[in-house]
């Protein structure tokens, strides 16, 4: 029981940290909780099947072809769905742009793959285990999305840049920073963060629309627990979430292990609003 | 299948001329042609089912039309895609019923969409031919005009525990489902049913088919000491889960249940082609090999012609394709035998005893318009397939 609980908690929670980064690297950007995340977890394990299994690339190819469409809908989205609201960010237009241009995706994706789940590769032919692929493959793309994140916002010029950006949009401006290339690129390494944590849990979730939705919801409580922006939050909170998701799973099963993670989010909302890992706001009036 | 303007203005007008005379009546209704109104779902995403009935209802209506019709009249049919829609479908229905004239309704194909739309239906007073299977879509109090030429829920459930019970002698059963309307309607419908077959429910659950993990439920079931597995949903990757989680597990254990256990996409989930052994999922025994591994009679007559008529089987099922074939020819008989009238065909198929479709032997009466009869409902080997067809279960005399 022990170790199923820990290789699934912690595959599944990897996949949930790396679409609350994706969150995050959107927000940080643009200041706008684009709905786009989860669809493009969807899309990570649907294109990965599509490429590999259905035209037989190589897994390194498909791979990269993933991404690729994952950096193409992430400039999509910011010029369709943020963009034109980004004027009027204080009546969150932007929930309605980003969720309806996610279903739409979600529809047209349902229609020419079909609704019903499909199998997703074996990346590495090798023997199945208790340390298999379809556990560690999630907790390496995390691992190297993180500190990918933190080298490149650290230790290089474009990534100070991104920096400056979220923490003052118009002081960036005022010193010549070009904001919205530097919102687009987010965008992009966005969709790559969003399709590589798809593609890393095709294994496990298989190539399946309704992925979506269950990854929009629980990539977003992670984000809510750790922290808005928050990237270490994100990932504490989604590692978290999988293993005490997959340990409701165990002790409780059925519906009641859904209720079990809704019920200890909203406690732990209630205790910190400002989530696990974030800082308290303070207003000047 | 499309209406022009000039079309529906003739049509109006030889409206307008057979009320104005007693005598031109007749002479138009007998040339004019039996006009079908069929509602399948062609898109969306309950569709596979809708496609290739569809299959099935064109090659029919291909056929009754070049021998000449029925009693010299055409056969017309009138398709409305519902798009796996209900709302759809009484927009559909509605159309068809009163700008299209339609003698007679096929459909709709499922069962949300017929529950929507056959109170419709109904209220103006069409005679209705459905395959779904919802039990309350049949009532011959509220829906005088509805029939079914298919199985319903109850018989689906029964023709399973039948198996579980009374063939595998497994008296200890695992009954789950996903969280779907379906899903948790069969659980309610079927445990009791179970029970008074004797059998212990030793684990019930309503189960998030998006969980990639099932093993702590299947590790509960056979902690409970389950016999035997029956799922009760549509998700292929939740039926597939179950199949991979026993093989790991190495647990010997039956699952039985619903038809999508021997479908091709649940197939394709398996990690292993062996984890589809000892599943049966329900099927009909006119469209299952026998004994000898061989299809009955009428059935493998119609097989070859569908293979001669090159229609395609490689991505579906033979009952689905015959459910089609036969709806439109139950139709073509009734308005042969009595006339195209709502009450014509009504009491025609009100005495109707032991038509033999190739999908199942159909059978009504004025207080049953439930035609299927319960022993041809039966259980089959998924891992049998060919040509679209199943073996069936072993305890079927194969």
């Amino acid at each position: 029981m022990l170790e199923s609980i820990v290789s699934y908690g912690l595959a599944v929670g990897a996949v949930y940290a790396l679409i609350g980064i994706t969150y995050n690297v959107m927000f940080t950007a643009s200041r706008v909780f684009s709905f786009t995340a989860g669809m493009l977890g969807m899309l990570g394990g649907v294109l990965g099947a599509l490429f590999i299994d259905q035209m037989g690339l190589p897994v390194i190819v498909g791979l990269a072809a993933t991404l690729a469409c994952g950096a193409v809908i992430g400039v999509v989205t910011e010029i369709v769905t943020v963009r034109p609201v980004l004027k009027s960010l204080e009546q969150h237009l932007y929930v309605l742009s980003t969720l309806a241009f996610a279903l739409l995706v979600q529809q047209f994706t349902a229609i020419e793959w079909g609704t019903e789940a499909r199998p997703f590769p074996r990346l590495f032919k090798i023997e199945a285990g208790l340390l298999d692929q379809q556990f560690w493959l999630p907790l390496l793309a995390c691992a190297v999305t993180v500190v990918g994140l933190e080298l490149l916002y650290r230790r290089t010029l474009i990534g100070r840049a991104f920096l400056a950006i979220s923490e003052d949009n118009y002081a960036a401006r005022a010193l010549g920073l070009p904001e919205q290339w530097l919102r687009i690129a987010s965008f992009i390494l966005a969709g790559m963060i969003g399709t590589l944590a798809g593609f890393s849990g095709g294994e496990l979730l298989l190539a399946f629309f309704g992925n979506q939705s269950i990854l929009n919801f629980y990539g977003f409580v992670p984000v809510a627990l750790g922290g808005m922006g928050s990237n270490r939050g994100a990932l504490i909170g989604g590692l978290a979430l999988g293993v005490f998701q997959q340990t409701a799973n165990f002790l409780v099963g059925g519906v009641f292990a859904a209720v079990a993670v809704f019920a200890v989010f909203i406690v732990v909302l209630l205790l910190r609003p400002e989530g696990l890992a974030g800082a308290s706001g303070a207003r000047r009036v | 299948m499309s209406v022009r303007r000039r079309q529906v203005l003739t049509g109006s007008a030889a409206g307008a001329v057979s009320l104005a005379s007693g005598l031109a009546s007749p002479a138009i209704a007998a040339n004019e042609p039996i006009r079908i109104g069929y509602l399948p779902a062609l898109t969306g995403p309950s569709s596979s089912t809708g496609v290739a009935m569809n299959r099935g209802t064109i090659f029919a209506i291909e056929e009754l039309n070049a021998a000449g019709g029925i009693n010299g009249r055409k056969i017309e049919l009138i398709v409305r895609d519902t798009q796996s829609d209900p709302t759809k479908a009484v927009n559909g229905a509605a159309e068809l019923i009163h700008r299209q004239k339609v003698n007679i309704i096929s459909g709709p194909g499922n069962s949300g969409e017929s529950l929507a739309a056959t109170p419709l239906i109904a209220r103006d007073g069409i005679p209705q031919l459905h395959p779904c299977w919802v039990d309350t879509l049949i009532d011959v109090k509220k829906y005088p005009m509805a029939f079914r030429n298919a199985p319903t829920n109850s018989q689906i459930g029964a023709a399973a525990n039948h198996y579980v019970v009374d063939v595998l002698k497994r008296k200890k059963v695992a009954v789950i489902s996903d969280t779907t309307g379906y899903g948790t309607a069969s659980v309610e419908t079927y445990v009791p049913m179970l029970k008074e077959k004797g059998a212990q429910v030793v684990y019930q659950a309503n189960i998030d088919a998006a969980n990639p993990d099932l093993k702590p439920d299947m590790l509960r079931m056979r902690d409970a000491g389950a016999e035997a597995i029956m799922p009760w949903s549509v998700n292929a990757g939740f039926l597939a889960r179950i199949c991979n989680t026993r093989g790991n597990m190495g647990w010997d254990v039956p699952i039985v249940g619903q038809t999508t256990l021997g479908s091709g996409q649940t197939k394709a989930l398996l990690e292993k082609p062996e984890y589809w052994n000892k599943v049966y999922s329900n099927n009909f025994k006119n469209c299952c090999y026998g004994a000898d591994g061989k299809l009955p009679a009428q059935t493998a007559e119609f097989a070859e012609r569908i293979r001669k008529a090159k229609i395609d089987m490689a991505d579906t099922l033979l009952w689905w394709i015959a459910s089609g074939w036969d709806a439109p020819r139950m139709i073509a008989e009734a308005v042969k035998a009595a006339g195209s009238s709502p009450k014509e065909i009504t009491g025609y198929w009100n005495q109707l005893k032991g038509w033999p479709g190739v999908y199942g032997t159909v059978r009504f009466t004025p207080e049953q318009h439930n035609g299927f009869l319960d022993d041809e409902v039966v259980m089959c080997e998924v891992n049998s397939l060919r040509d679209g067809a199943f073996n069936l279960a072993p305890g079927y005399g194969s």
